[in-house]
């Protein structure tokens, strides 16, 4: 279970501070599937950093009793000097798993040959996204938290995480951020709206998506 | 009991945690900074090896052999090496958290972890340089063999528990305030006469003495003159208040570095 109370997260900017979460409350139980819907802007990626802990909330707290995934998105997690090896080796330690056979996951599933041994930053932004699957993926979380733009890559590279996500880890939970009404209502089964630092929990996935659309 | 038990092998599970966070962060500290082609973990050792060969060779070379009746080399030697430690540990904790934002991606890494990885390599590297260049200087007969290894040891203990404790403070005041980043480099320049690292307590006159007694590697490197020189040397330090100057130091840094994630603004 994640559940977040009373999230607050405020941002110093030129023009003063400016409150972009408003006092969040929502829970997310084992095996869930969440879609996040909001404008751009309303604070949904940073509602996911939140969640999972690399940023900190101004106010309220953020209770976790499963192991939850960073943020899957294009930038962060990966040192851009290193190589993908490397990275992947750093993980491999610091998530207690065995290279090798995070290695060989991550060879077969992300597809970048000699490019693992290149440095990250030389990676287009469809190979980060498809180590970052791969890495994750391989760490086996209970929660993975997931930023759509992530989701761009090739019609293979879709069909498999398709296959490794949602097929053989139906039952993990997901957090999921998009813009893409399609897709949230083809892999969610739970969905909010967030709007003016506010969360509308929906009842169902359409009116998340009504909701969103009549805004 | 049971209790107990939970709570004593949870803890103990952290500590492995970490333990492994820190190995894990110290290996590729060196692969960042070195790449993996180049010498990376010889280079880590070679830079301060440089910087203290060339010093001493310097110094050596255009300064009377002997000053106050102590030899040059060795003055030099003394002082430079934890100089040397300080100022790298310092520099490398300026902005460490936003140059290490994408590891704080992974909860089990805390800015704690980012400074103690960064500190050891540092640590490390000058230990073993001012190692060789003492070696290479009592080889080639311008420097004696310590005269007291207890009391270097103890010097060099102080000045690493120093130089965590400054890097920590260094690397959180960094991060809340440019300013304080601009100035830190500043502050490290101005503060060499304060450092003890080219001079020593007993040439000072008496009634300013204090003034050098106040800083703590003021004192390390007393204490590590003292047993490089032995009976030969007048030393002044003041274990009592660098003990506790040195623990109140650690405390701020520990409690500053534990508020520092909410002004970090993390961008990968």
């Amino acid at each position: 279970m994640i559940k977040c109370d009373g999230i607050i997260k405020e941002f110093h900017t030129s023009s003063g501070v400016r409150r972009v979460l408003n006092g969040i409350n929502c829970t997310v139980q084992r095996g869930e599937k969440w879609g996040i819907l909001g404008h751009n802007g309303a604070g949904k990626s940073t509602l996911l950093r939140i969640i999972g802990g690399v940023d900190l909330p101004t106010a309220g707290r953020v209770e976790r009793d499963m192991s939850v995934s960073w943020p899957l998105a294009f930038s962060g997690a990966f040192q851009g000097s290193l190589s993908g090896l490397d990275n992947l080796r750093f993980i491999a330690r610091i998530y207690n798993r065995d290279y090798a056979e995070m290695r060989g996951f991550v060879d077969d599933f992300a597809e970048l040959g000699n490019h693992l041994r290149e440095p990250v930053k030389t990676y287009s932004s469809g190979m980060r996204a498809r180590l970052a699957f791969a890495l994750s993926i391989a760490i086996e979380f209970d929660c993975y938290l997931i930023d759509e733009v992530i989701m761009v890559g090739d019609a293979r590279f879709t069909e498999r995480c398709r296959q490794e996500l949602f097929d053989k880890r139906s039952d993990r939970s997901l957090i999921i951020v998009s813009h893409s009404m399609d897709f949230i209502r083809e892999t969610c089964d739970h969905s909010m709206v967030l709007r003016d630092g506010k969360m509308t929990i929906c009842a169902s996935v359409q009116e998340g998506v009504d909701m969103y659309n009549n805004f | 009991m049971k209790w107990q038990s939970q709570m004593s092998e949870s803890l103990f599970y952290h500590f492995k945690i970490q333990y492994k966070v820190i190995h894990a962060l110290i290996l590729r500290e060196i692969h960042t900074r070195y790449g993996r082609d180049n010498l990376g973990f010889l280079w880590l050792v070679g830079e301060p090896i440089l910087f203290c060969s060339g010093v001493a060779i310097v110094w050596t070379a255009i300064r009377p052999a002997r000053e106050h009746g102590l030899a040059m080399t060795a003055i030099v030697v003394t002082g430079y090496v934890p100089l040397t430690m300080w100022r790298h540990c310092l520099a490398r904790a300026i902005k460490a958290y936003e140059a290490n934002g994408s590891l704080l991606f992974h909860r089990q890494v805390t800015p704690f972890d980012i400074i103690t990885a960064r500190t050891f390599l540092e640590i490390i590297g000058t230990i073993m340089a001012g190692l060789f260049v003492a070696l290479a200087a009592i080889m080639l007969g311008f420097m004696k063999t310590p005269q007291n290894y207890g009391l270097i040891l103890l010097g060099l203990t102080y000045q690493c528990f120093f130089c965590f404790a400054t890097a920590l403070i260094g690397a959180a005041l960094s991060e809340m305030s440019d300013f304080i980043e601009k100035i830190v480099s500043i502050f490290s320049y101005l503060s060499l006469p304060f450092s003890g690292a080219f001079i020593m307590v007993a040439w000072l006159p008496l009634r300013y003495q204090w003034i050098l007694l106040l800083s703590p590697m003021a004192n390390n490197i007393e204490m590590v003159r003292g047993g490089q020189f032995g009976i030969s040397a007048s030393v002044r330090y003041d274990l009592f208040y660098n003990t506790w100057m040195t623990v109140l130091l650690l405390i701020i840094g520990i409690l500053l570095t534990t508020n520092i994630r909410k002004h970090l603004e993390i961008t990968g």
